[in-house]
């Protein structure tokens, strides 16, 4: 017992001296994160040594006045000074976190200088970004995008949260607060990040059997590289070359993903745009928009990196003034981690659970939650993964 | 041990068990009506278990010979339900309804005067006994039927007669219940007799005012709204509904978590996108995923606002709302809404924006304003 008491408070101890903890909620790196910070900080100060004074006096008396066979004292009742004492102080303390505390919510509810908004869209188990055309950011046309929030640092960008499905949460610890994506309404959330970088977080509301799985990270490139950003997330879709591998694979999507899986500007080989119809094959209605995807880090939910460990260790650890140059080159054929994404084009429901198995559809009307098995042969993988790696 | 009432409960367990037993074989096993009959089966064990703990009741200082039973009109009442219950097999559920709960209501006040009636010989400690056991339940059923009966007949006083008589009748009784009230209140010592009758008699009045309110029918108003067609509005054409709520609002929590709320004011048309500053003439809106607009109507004339649904099964409206999909124009709508009204529409765009004809965008319009619509944009 003493063994196992000891090896607890061990793992527990140096887990909290993890310096290297992406989602550590005491490492502030926005204006809004910083502001429960201060908040929370003072408050847990007090509260700790509120609790140090508590657990002290509890133990004195148990020690001063455990049972030594001595008579029972005398009993009284009531002691009106005293007691509202020790009424009015904890009612003194709160009120003043109160005080503090609604200051802090109504500031963080603030929308009213919004620069940018994207809109966030939850399901299982995944989170949709979509950019509404907003001229001033040269979003000219919507872009949409998964798995990573792409935001200008120093800007007070918005999220319009909503769900597809069932109640799940936004939170990325170090730029602010939780917020629930519910189905049918709109919640708003505002981040802001005063340094380049990658900010991890994940979903905070159970929402089914990969809920551990779905993730995300928002990422904070500078105003010129974010523009950068844009202006490629727009730019025409581009067809593999003929004869090549790539190009054999544009036929496999048009095939088998383009079922839910839409790229913009894909078109089939009778001219016609490639509309994907996630609506008819997805019990959310959605499936991750694939445009521009090895732009992106991740896939999957942001459960996989789409970076080799190597290559994902640079781009993370970029100091803020090469960061933007790195996380723009996105990913090439060097440093996709080609394991997970061949393992995932393979059999997705073996490495992230999606009640994939058909006997449990009558429930969902025959849709798939999440990404079946398509039982793809390793040569169309192979055609598949070169084909996206040409989606930059 | 087993006396009668234990046996008769001990029984009804047994019975019930073999029920869930041949419901969960039979019928189904994982269904509400399982979940019932588990609970029945436990309550029966319980009570059977508090039968057997007191002894059936039998109260053992008083003497028992044979005891007289006295007229008892429950066997009447239940035959009556049965019968009601047996006709409404045939007739209508409700009778059924009905008929099994006067059915059970009067077996149990049966079943306990005529244990009550052998538990001892003194008369008076078995009517102490049945009051104890049953009076319980029998007030608050009895007060909630009697409040129920003077509640519905306070309706049909107010569906009957003008609404500003409604108002006037509406005052005057909450006036005249205050002042019974509160005289009840500062005159604790009035008799039992005098305040029962001041209740009987206001009760008997307002059931025999139901009684005249539902013999004269409803308003004509009223009774001309119950035979309108409220959808009729989902043909975008002209009104048809005189009586319809045109300032539907639908709940709070609703317009508060809006996509977007389209204003017409002096002749121009726009959007009010949270998060967005001042006018907006596009929304963005999430694919596959019910998404609502409020429209809301400044102009001095009644107007309606048109939504554009793009080509076949590109979207639809939401089940259940008030406005449908109608036939060929691929359009829905709300009611034609007077100025300062509003109401809501939800749809579920189902295909993106890039699936529809460039010149034919998913638009949000008002009828009869030319040249204005605000574009509904689905990445």
């Amino acid at each position: 017992m003493v063994r196992a008491t000891t090896a607890v408070g061990a793992v527990v101890g140096l887990g909290s001296c993890a310096t290297n903890a992406a989602q550590d909620t005491w490492q502030p790196k926005g204006p809004n994160a910083k502001m429960i910070d201060d908040l929370q900080q003072p408050i847990f100060a007090v509260a700790g040594i509120i609790g140090i004074i508590v657990f002290a006096a509890v133990s004195y008396a148990i020690w001063r006045f455990k049972d030594r066979g001595q008579p029972i004292p005398e009993q009284t009742h009531g002691k009106p000074a005293l007691e509202i004492t020790l009424t009015v102080i904890p009612a003194l303390i709160l009120a003043v976190v109160g005080v503090f505390t609604f200051r802090v919510i109504f500031d963080l509810a603030k929308t009213d200088d919004t620069e940018l908004v994207i809109n966030v869209t939850g399901q299982q188990w995944w989170w949709e970004y979509d950019y509404p055309a907003q001229n001033e950011w040269g979003i000219t046309q919507p872009i949409i995008t998964s798995g990573q929030l792409v935001m200008p640092v120093g800007t007070k960008v918005l999220l319009r949260e909503t769900s597809r499905d069932v109640i799940h949460s936004y939170w990325i610890p170090a730029l602010n607060g939780k917020r629930d994506a519910v189905p049918g309404r709109i919640h708003t959330l505002r981040l802001e990040a005063d340094e380049p970088g990658i900010y991890a977080g994940q979903c905070t509301e159970f929402c089914g059997l990969s809920h551990a799985n779905m993730r995300m990270e928002a990422v904070a490139l500078s105003k010129e590289d974010f523009a950068t950003w844009v202006a490629n997330q727009q730019a025409a879709y581009q067809s593999p070359a003929e004869g090549t591998l790539a190009k054999e694979g544009e036929s496999v999507f048009l095939n088998q993903c383009v079922r839910c899986h839409q790229v913009d500007g894909l078109k089939r080989p009778d001219g016609s745009l490639a509309i994907a119809a996630p609506d008819e094959n997805v019990w959310s209605g959605a499936a991750p928009n694939l445009t521009n995807l090895m732009t992106r880090n991740t896939f999957a939910g942001a459960m996989f990196d789409l970076l080799r460990d190597a290559c994902r260790d640079d781009v993370w650890n970029a100091e803020s003034a090469e960061f933007g140059a790195k996380y723009l080159a996105g990913v090439d054929e060097a440093c996709l981690n080609v394991n997970d994404l061949r393992a995932w084009l393979r059999n997705a429901p073996e490495v992230k659970p999606m009640y994939a198995n058909p006997a449990l559809l009558a429930d969902t009307n025959g849709k798939y939650r999440g990404m079946p098995n398509l039982g793809l042969s390793e040569s169309d993988i192979d055609k598949l993964v070169a084909y996206l790696l040409t989606l930059k | 041990m087993f006396k009668v009432g234990s046996k008769l409960f001990l029984g009804t367990t047994g019975f019930a068990a073999v029920n869930l037993v041949a419901y969960l074989i039979f019928v189904e096993r994982l269904a509400i009506g399982g979940v019932a009959l588990s609970m029945l089966f436990a309550a029966l064990i319980g009570v059977s278990a508090a039968v057997l703990m007191i002894n059936d009741g039998d109260d053992e200082t008083q003497p028992r010979d044979t005891a007289l039973t006295r007229a008892s009109m429950w066997p009447l009442i239940a035959a009556v339900g049965l019968v009601l219950l047996v006709l409404g097999l045939v007739v209508s559920q409700l009778y059924f309804i009905f008929g099994g709960i006067v059915l059970v209501a009067a077996l149990a006040e049966w079943m306990v005067q005529a244990w009550s009636e052998t538990a001892s010989d003194d008369p008076a400690h078995n009517e102490f006994a049945r009051r104890r056991l049953l009076h319980p339940i029998e007030f608050p059923v009895i007060a909630t039927l009697g409040l129920g009966v003077v509640i519905f007949s306070f309706s049909r006083i107010m569906l009957a007669i003008s609404k500003n008589a409604g108002t006037v009748a509406f005052i005057v009784l909450a006036a005249v219940v205050l002042a019974v009230g509160s005289m009840f209140a500062i005159r604790p010592a009035l008799k039992p007799a005098l305040v029962s009758g001041i209740c009987v008699i206001g009760a008997v009045g307002i059931v025999a005012g139901g009684v005249a309110g539902t013999g004269a029918g409803l308003r004509p108003q009223l009774a001309e709204a119950a035979a309108e067609d409220h959808f009729s509005h989902r043909e975008c054409g002209p009104e048809k509904a005189k009586y319809f709520d045109k300032k539907a609002m639908k709940t709070l929590s609703l317009r508060s978590n809006v996509a977007a709320v389209i204003e017409l004011r002096d002749g121009k048309l726009t959007a009010d996108v949270y998060g967005f500053s001042g006018p907006q003439q596009q929304v963005s809106v999430p694919r596959a995923n019910p998404v609502t607009f409020i429209f809301r109507n400044f102009d001095s004339a009644e107007r309606r606002m048109v939504a554009y649904l793009g080509t076949a099964a590109a979207a639809t409206p939401v089940d259940g709302e008030m406005a449908d999909k109608h036939g060929d124009t691929n359009e829905t709508c709300t009611q034609l809404i007077p100025q300062g009204a509003e109401q809501a529409l939800t749809i579920t765009y189902n295909k993106p924006s890039i699936a529809q004809d460039n010149d034919k965008p998913f638009t949000l319009t008002v009828a009869g304003l030319e040249g204005q619509a605000i574009e509904v944009v689905v990445p």
